[in-house]
């Protein structure tokens, strides 16, 4: 098992080898921002409209991908993240609004532009009866021509070179996602769209596959994931889009957007919560500081969480002294908040279970 | 060309066309050396004697042939749809659509190879078939001198070419219907009910049948006002059929009009799943 899952996207002797993961950085933002202003977009919709007879999937989506960058696509079910993916591909064509991609409009007659694009869209598909080999040699019969050993370089890649004779039927769902993700870089995309390709990886896998991706953005490739994972595209992303309702609710460089959506967690004395929410109050703005419903001293403020310390000492300066402090932001918060009520046949609950109440 | 060669790698290794051509051979052998087993019985009646034409050259010939244009027919609308339908149903179209290929390049490409399959079938069966014919010929005691009759084998060539337009047309048929129906089981289901629907509508519309796909296939065969083996479900009203010049230009009509049905649907789908 170990060994399979260390197998999985090793680095083959033609693919250089994935830089060690990097947690969200300065760098990253800096990246984005010379992506934007220089090399410009790599995908563009502007108001996109789809509907399913009278229901609208997409209500006017405006995304901007920029070069290079790997691009978190977020949204509860039902929010139109698989119809902008089928849009994206030509697989379906919108109502109204426009795509371009990689810098071209991209429309009906338009399908080259996808010469230059992988995709693996919903779950991996092959023909059953072939192997992993012979149903990317089939795949590699349409679309751009793919050159010669680039299908042996991509099993290394995704380490099902030692099962690649084997009927595809045999495999697991990992192993028909590895080979999703080969066959969608069959052509060296310069824009690859993913739809949930951790689905199905062991953990190591996904480790090796969020490496690999990480290694094609900072090749230059573009990577679109969309995912309901959100920790995974915390730490995979760059940049994150968030749809709701068919609509764009927030997009931009994930530490941009996680600064204003922090918060910090303070625990004082019962007898001292008033105080320190009137010492707090002057810190942030009216009704940034809420107090836990369940009366245990703990106070959240929404601030920045690298401002803890800040909050500390306006504390002090007030004669509080906090007996606990917590400080964290993360996409969950962002997202939760951002799309409460919007899950299809929830109406803001997941199985009964209200969302959004951390 | 790319696409057409892959597909018909892609068939060769199907089980699907080993199956469908194991079950034609299997029941043109069976039904071969059933009848020529019958007929040659002591006491075999009249009519029962009748069935050693199927074993007497060189009018075995076109009777096997019609009787894979039969038979053969609804296997040929059941593979046109699996071919068809898995497309899909395995969403293996989609790949192909998402990474720019055209659509109905796409489509047309992989008919040809299913053509081409198609043909290849036709001919393994009718050899088997021939064999087979030759074995049952030996267990009735028919003799088999006619095997070697020149006027009819300068004539086969033609007659094997029209039988693979009329079977080609029928898989279109299948993979007409799969397409529209955007599903493996669908499609086959379907292409199976049109089959049979057909036959039945003899009863009802005796002048319009021979004008649809199965029965014009037959005719191009067929000698008119000879029933031969054709027509699949059988046991239903005499029907005229076409005469075979006729005949050719409405399956030229029904396979067009499929692959363009097929086409331009797939060219104009949202594909989905």
């Amino acid at each position: 098992m170990q060994s399979r899952g260390s197998r999985c996207f090793p680095v083959g002797p033609n693919v250089a080898p994935p830089p060690a993961h990097a947690a969200p950085s300065r760098a990253r933002l800096d990246r984005y921002s010379a992506r934007v202003t220089t090399d410009g977009l790599a995908l563009a919709t502007r108001g996109l409209v789809k509907r399913y007879g009278t229901r609208p999937a997409l209500a006017g989506l405006d995304l901007s991908v920029p070069s290079g960058v790997v691009y978190g696509f977020l949204g509860p079910n039902g929010a139109g993240k698989t119809t902008t993916m089928r849009l994206l591909t030509g697989l379906i064509h919108p109502d109204a609004g426009s795509i371009e991609v990689l810098g071209r409009p991209f429309g009906r007659g338009d399908r080259h532009r996808l010469f230059e694009v992988g995709a693996l869209i919903e779950s991996p598909s092959f023909y059953p009866y072939l192997s992993g080999l012979e149903n990317l040699r089939a795949l590699a019969a349409t679309g751009a021509p793919t050159p010669r050993g680039r299908i042996e370089e991509l099993l290394e890649l995704v380490g099902l070179r030692e099962r690649a004779r084997d009927k595809v039927q045999t495999y697991s769902l990992g192993m028909k996602q590895r080979l999703g993700i080969a066959a969608a870089l069959l052509g060296d995309p310069r824009l690859l769209l993913l739809d949930e390709p951790a689905n199905g990886l062991d953990p190591a896998g996904i480790v090796a596959m969020r490496e690999t991706l990480r290694h094609l953005a900072s090749t230059g490739k573009t990577v679109f994931v969309s995912s309901h994972v959100l920790g995974e595209i915390q730490q995979l992303a760059d940049v994150i889009g968030i749809i709701a309702s068919g609509r764009l609710v927030r997009e931009g460089p994930i530490e941009q957007l996680l600064q204003g959506e922090g918060e910090v967690r303070v625990r004082v004395a019962a007898d001292e919560l008033e105080p320190a929410r009137t010492a707090l109050a002057a810190l942030v703005p009216d009704g940034s500081v809420t107090q836990s419903g369940d009366d245990d001293g703990w106070l959240t403020v929404r601030i920045d969480a690298v401002r803890a310390a800040e909050v500390n000492r306006t504390l002090a300066e007030a004669g509080i002294y906090a007996s606990g402090i917590e400080a964290g932001s993360d996409l969950e918060s962002l997202f939760l908040e951002l799309t409460r009520g919007e899950s299809v046949g929830h109406e803001g609950t997941f199985f009964g279970v209200a969302g959004g109440s951390r | 060309m790319r696409i057409f060669v892959a597909t018909l790698r892609k068939l060769v290794r199907r089980p699907a066309s080993f199956v469908t051509l194991g079950l034609l051979i299997g029941l043109l052998a069976l039904i071969l050396i059933a009848v020529s087993a019958a007929a040659s019985q002591p006491g075999a009646r009249p009519q029962e004697r009748e069935g050693l034409l199927l074993v007497t050259f060189p009018g075995a010939y076109t009777i096997i042939l019609s009787f894979i244009l039969g038979l053969g027919g609804l296997f040929a609308v059941i593979y046109g749809a699996a071919v068809a339908g898995s497309e899909w149903t395995w969403g293996t179209l989609k790949s192909a659509v998402a990474r720019g290929e055209s659509r109905s390049r796409y489509q047309l490409l992989s008919f040809a190879a299913i053509a081409v399959m198609i043909g290849m079938g036709m001919l393994i069966a009718f050899a088997v078939g021939i064999a087979v014919a030759v074995v049952g010929a030996n267990i009735a005691g028919v003799s088999t001198a006619g095997i070697g009759d020149s006027e009819t084998l300068g004539t086969l060539p033609e007659l094997l070419g029209k039988g693979w337009l009329a079977i080609v047309e029928e898989g279109a048929l299948g993979f007409a219907i799969a397409t529209l129906a955007r599903s493996q089981l669908a499609g086959i289901g379907a292409g199976i009910a049109f089959f049979f629907g057909e036959q039945f509508a003899s009863l009802f519309l005796p002048d319009v049948v021979k004008y649809l796909p199965f029965n014009a296939a037959n005719a191009i065969v067929t000698t008119p006002g000879e029933g031969g083996f054709s027509g699949g479900g059988g046991g239903g009203p005499e029907v005229a059929s076409l005469a075979p010049d006729q005949a050719l230009l409405v399956v030229l009509a029904w396979l067009v009009g499929s692959i363009l049905v097929a086409t331009l649907f797939t060219e104009r789908a949202e594909i989905s799943g």
